[in-house]
């Protein structure tokens, strides 16, 4: 299995604080990698450097071989890593719809002469991007709200429509961070459905969970953070016997 | 059936005004103008970036255009070119510093350099000093000088249609669309996120917006037959943006529509420029307060209150800047 | 250059004291925009309405000083209540909305100032007339009068910011609302004094500038472009900053005017704002 995310050496400082000391991961081409840790472990930090929204004080970033670490956030999303944000961000005023196609934008060039003169070709296209933004929603079952404002819709819709944001993008690796939180039982449920059946066929994922359960039912591996260092990556069924993952956990219930 | 409409709303401008007294086509020509700016601002308002300083890049133009006809000579025409082109290069140099400021930081660098134009303007005889530049001359058309009001009217006319037409389509092509996802700079984030670069685009647009008020304030300059720097002041972007606000930031048709009924309601206030300001002032605080969605939401406005009624309910105190 | 040297400190000790009374108008902005995060544009209306307020209550209605300075703080107490309640209240939430109302607010009040005022020149005689001499430096009492005032207002203010109940309730909303929410601070009322007290703040200032500067409706832009300098070099919502960027501001305009003539200072001001925003956003010691 080639790797197809490699993180190495990554370190990150905030000032004297140390956020990420010396992480290194590989991911294979089409694993499910859960990433886990406690409140402050590094998580959001790390998939924000991964995603290009902050730059690592060292290490590198490579995607399938490529070194990326220095590329800004928009051109790593065009050479594929999506992502989610830990708050549910969208284009607030926008349908679901749009905010789908504001993703698809990366796959055709801006055009801008054909469009202002509105050639037949363009507005094909347009349609296109428009059929494939509905399919989109269609796959994560929320077909239905295209046409709502997503400011409008409760969190469950919102963080499906998030998701179809970022899988807009065709990325190779996405970075779903906290997919479940904020959900009910039966919504988390849904999108973890989601997660490991229709959308792990089209990329890798890496997903930052706080509920073990969750890594422990739908992960290949899971790979866990404690004040920003890699204390554990391998096989979820082993979580509850490392000793180092139970005593950064310390008593948490959730571990069973 | 819009563009029936349309089609017949420019026939009538083209083919009605040999009948119209000078003072109409003074209103006319004022409103086309003030559409423009108001549009070209919208631009910029779609992105969430609201500037107090359009005037100083409308100044640039109208300046611009006014020295190269007065101290070089040059063909009217191109100076109309020249005053855009100024505009959009400030704005682009400027933009890669101004921009990447948000919320009041932006609205309060544009509004200074706004002012520091005025200034300069003011300081500098090369400029004309506080008295401005007299004797800017019409342009040639065939041998003939547009000195009048009709055959200027054509000229701003023809400009002011041919750039509200390319901002319509613009904001309705995909570079449009692009730009309603810049709004914030959680959405930029986001945007970033999936393959946008929003630095290009938010410069991009600031440089077309600059552009057509240049273009504009250049045709401005050559219709007033001078240039001052109390002419494109403070109150002068204040009104674009009441232009727009009043008629509402959802659509196109929003800022046309809040510039043509304020600018002719404006131009029957002439006699006091106070009770102009203070009308405009009232009228902006309504639509304010009452009408959500601006002027042009007239129609929908039970819709639009309701759907106010259920964003009242727990707001925070402090309101972020967006 | 000798001739200079006493000029400059002159230009420097006027500086001081103009700077005090900027900082008075920006203090009042910086306390509205540190709980509420709205640049009130308004602002520098409130500093003219107070400077007319002299002339009409003292000099044409002959109310002596003091109950003019009285009713002047109740009028920009009740003034700040019902803006806030009226206007900023309803509009929360939108930034967009309440940054143009509140140029819409200012520009209701400049025009009907206009339109009241008409276009001769008033003027409010001296409170204090005179002259001290320090050092062969010449400050005139009255602008010694108005920066003792402003003095005391602004320690006034670190009391009650720092040292009162209420202080604590403003400090706790801007820190954290939702907590200081929870904790039973009335945010509501917390954002009507702060607005309430802006506006006190302001008219107060153009009540002790009246007799110095002459008096038009459009007196109000000069302090309130400068106030926006101060509290964005000085960081929107720090105090100390307003105070120190005041003073800085108002040497920077005095000893500029002196070397390069009023009209380039006051151009110079602004290349000095767009620098420093464009520098360090967060202004030279911004929270926010």
């Amino acid at each position: 299995m080639s790797a197809v995310l490699e993180i190495r050496g990554i370190t990150k400082q905030f000032g004297g604080l140390t956020a990420l000391a010396g992480v290194d991961v590989t991911v294979g081409e089409g694993e499910l990698v859960g990433l886990v840790g406690p409140n402050g472990a590094g998580k959001s930090t790390l998939f924000n450097i991964i995603a290009g929204a902050i730059p690592p004080t060292g290490g590198q970033v490579l995607l399938e071989g490529r070194n990326v670490t220095r590329l800004a956030s928009h051109d790593r999303a065009r050479h594929g890593i999506a992502r989610t944000f830990q708050q549910v961000t969208l284009f607030g005023e926008l349908t679901a719809r749009d905010n789908v196609l504001q993703g698809l934008h990366r796959h055709v060039p801006s055009r801008v002469l054909a469009g202002l003169v509105g050639t037949p070709g363009y507005r094909a296209e347009q349609r296109e991007l428009e059929t494939r933004a509905e399919r989109l929603l269609d796959l994560l079952g929320i077909g239905t709200h295209r046409d709502e404002v997503v400011s409008e819709q409760p969190l469950g819709i919102q963080k499906l429509v998030t998701v179809a944001v970022a899988l807009a993008t065709e990325p190779t690796v996405l970075l779903l961070d906290e997919p479940g939180a904020g959900l009910s039982h039966e919504e988390s449920t849904r999108m973890m459905d989601l997660v490991s059946t229709v959308i792990r066929r089209r990329c890798t994922i890496v997903l930052v969970e706080h509920n073990m359960r969750i890594v422990s039912r739908y992960c290949d591996r899971a790979v866990v953070l404690h004040f920003g260092q890699k204390i554990y990556d391998g096989e979820p069924g082993g979580l509850t016997a490392d000793q180092r993952v139970v005593d950064a956990y310390l008593g948490v219930a959730e571990l069973a | 059936m819009k563009t029936a409409a349309l089609v017949l709303l420019l026939l009538a401008l083209v083919a009605l005004p040999p009948l119209a007294e000078p003072y109409m086509l003074h209103v006319a020509i004022v409103v086309l103008m003030n559409a423009v700016y108001a549009e070209a601002l919208y631009v910029i308002m779609r992105m969430g970036y609201l500037s107090f300083g359009h005037a100083g890049y409308i100044a640039v133009g109208a300046y611009t255009s006014a020295l190269l006809a007065t101290k070089l000579g040059m063909s009217v025409w191109l100076g109309f070119l020249a005053g855009g082109t100024a505009a959009a290069l400030l704005a682009w140099l400027l933009g890669m510093v101004t921009l990447k400021l948000r919320g009041i930081y932006f609205s309060l660098s544009v509004f200074a350099f706004a002012e520091v134009v005025n200034a300069v303007f003011r300081a500098f005889d090369f400029f004309g000093g506080p008295a401005g530049i007299a004797g800017v001359p019409r342009p040639m058309f065939f041998g003939v000088r547009l000195n009048t009001h009709l055959g200027f009217y054509y000229v701003v006319l023809g400009a002011a249609v041919i750039s509200l037409g390319f901002l319509y389509r613009l904001a309705a092509t995909r570079f449009g669309f692009t730009l309603l996802a810049l709004r914030t700079r959680d959405t930029e984030g986001l945007a970033e996120s999936v393959g946008i670069d929003a630095a290009r685009y938010k410069t991009l647009a600031f440089v077309v917006s600059c552009f057509f008020c240049g273009l504009m304030g250049a045709i401005h300059g050559h219709y007033l037959r001078f240039v001052s720097p109390f002419v494109f002041t403070f109150f002068f972007s204040t009104d674009l943006v009441i232009f727009n606000m009043a008629g509402g930031l959802g659509s196109f048709w929003g800022p046309l529509a809040g510039s043509v009924l304020l600018t002719a309601l404006g131009e029957q206030l002439f006699a006091a420029g106070y009770y102009k300001s203070l009308v405009y002032a009232v009228v902006l605080l309504v639509v304010i307060l009452a009408l959500p969605g601006g002027l042009i939401q007239l129609p929908r406005l039970r819709e639009a209150w309701a759907a106010r009624r259920l964003r009242w309910a727990k707001q925070p105190v402090a309101t972020t800047e967006r | 250059m000798e001739v200079y040297l006493p000029l400059l400190a002159q230009g420097l000790a006027i500086g001081v004291l103009t700077g005090i009374l900027y900082v008075l108008v920006a203090l009042g902005l910086t306390l509205i925009y540190g709980i509420l995060h709205i640049v009130n544009f308004a602002h520098g209306e409130i500093y003219m309405l107070g400077a007319m307020a002299v002339l009409y209550l003292h000099v044409v209605a002959g109310l002596p000083l003091v109950p003019t300075l009285a009713v002047i703080v109740v009028l920009a107490l009740l003034l700040g209540l019902a803006i806030e309640r009226g206007i900023f209240r309803v509009l929360r939430g939108q930034w967009l909305q309440l940054v143009v109302a509140s140029v819409g607010i200012s520009l209701v009040i400049q025009s009907v100032g206009w339109i009241a005022f008409g276009i001769q020149e008033k003027s409010v005689p001296s409170y204090l007339p005179g002259i001290v001499d320090l050092f062969g430096i010449r400050l005139p009492r009255e602008r010694l009068l108005a920066a003792g005032v402003a003095v005391v207002l602004v320690a006034a203010l670190y009391w009650l910011v720092y040292r009162t109940r209420v202080g604590l309730a403003m400090r706790a909303i801007e820190e954290d609302e939702e907590t200081a929410r929870m904790l039973g601070v009335n945010a509501n009322r917390v954002a009507s004094l702060s607005v309430a007290l802006g506006f006190v703040l302001a008219a107060v200032a153009g009540a002790f500038v009246a007799p110095v500067y002459s008096l038009n409706p459009g007196m109000g832009l000069e302090p309130i472009l400068m106030s926006f300098l101060i509290i964005i070099v000085g960081g929107l919502g720090s105090i100390t900053g307003t105070v120190l960027a005041g003073l800085l501001v108002g040497v920077i305009q005095s000893v500029g005017a002196i070397l390069f003539g009023s009209e380039a200072a006051y151009g110079l001001v602004f290349v000095v704002m767009i620098a420093v925003l464009v520098a360090r956003p967060a202004g030279l010691l911004g929270r926010v």
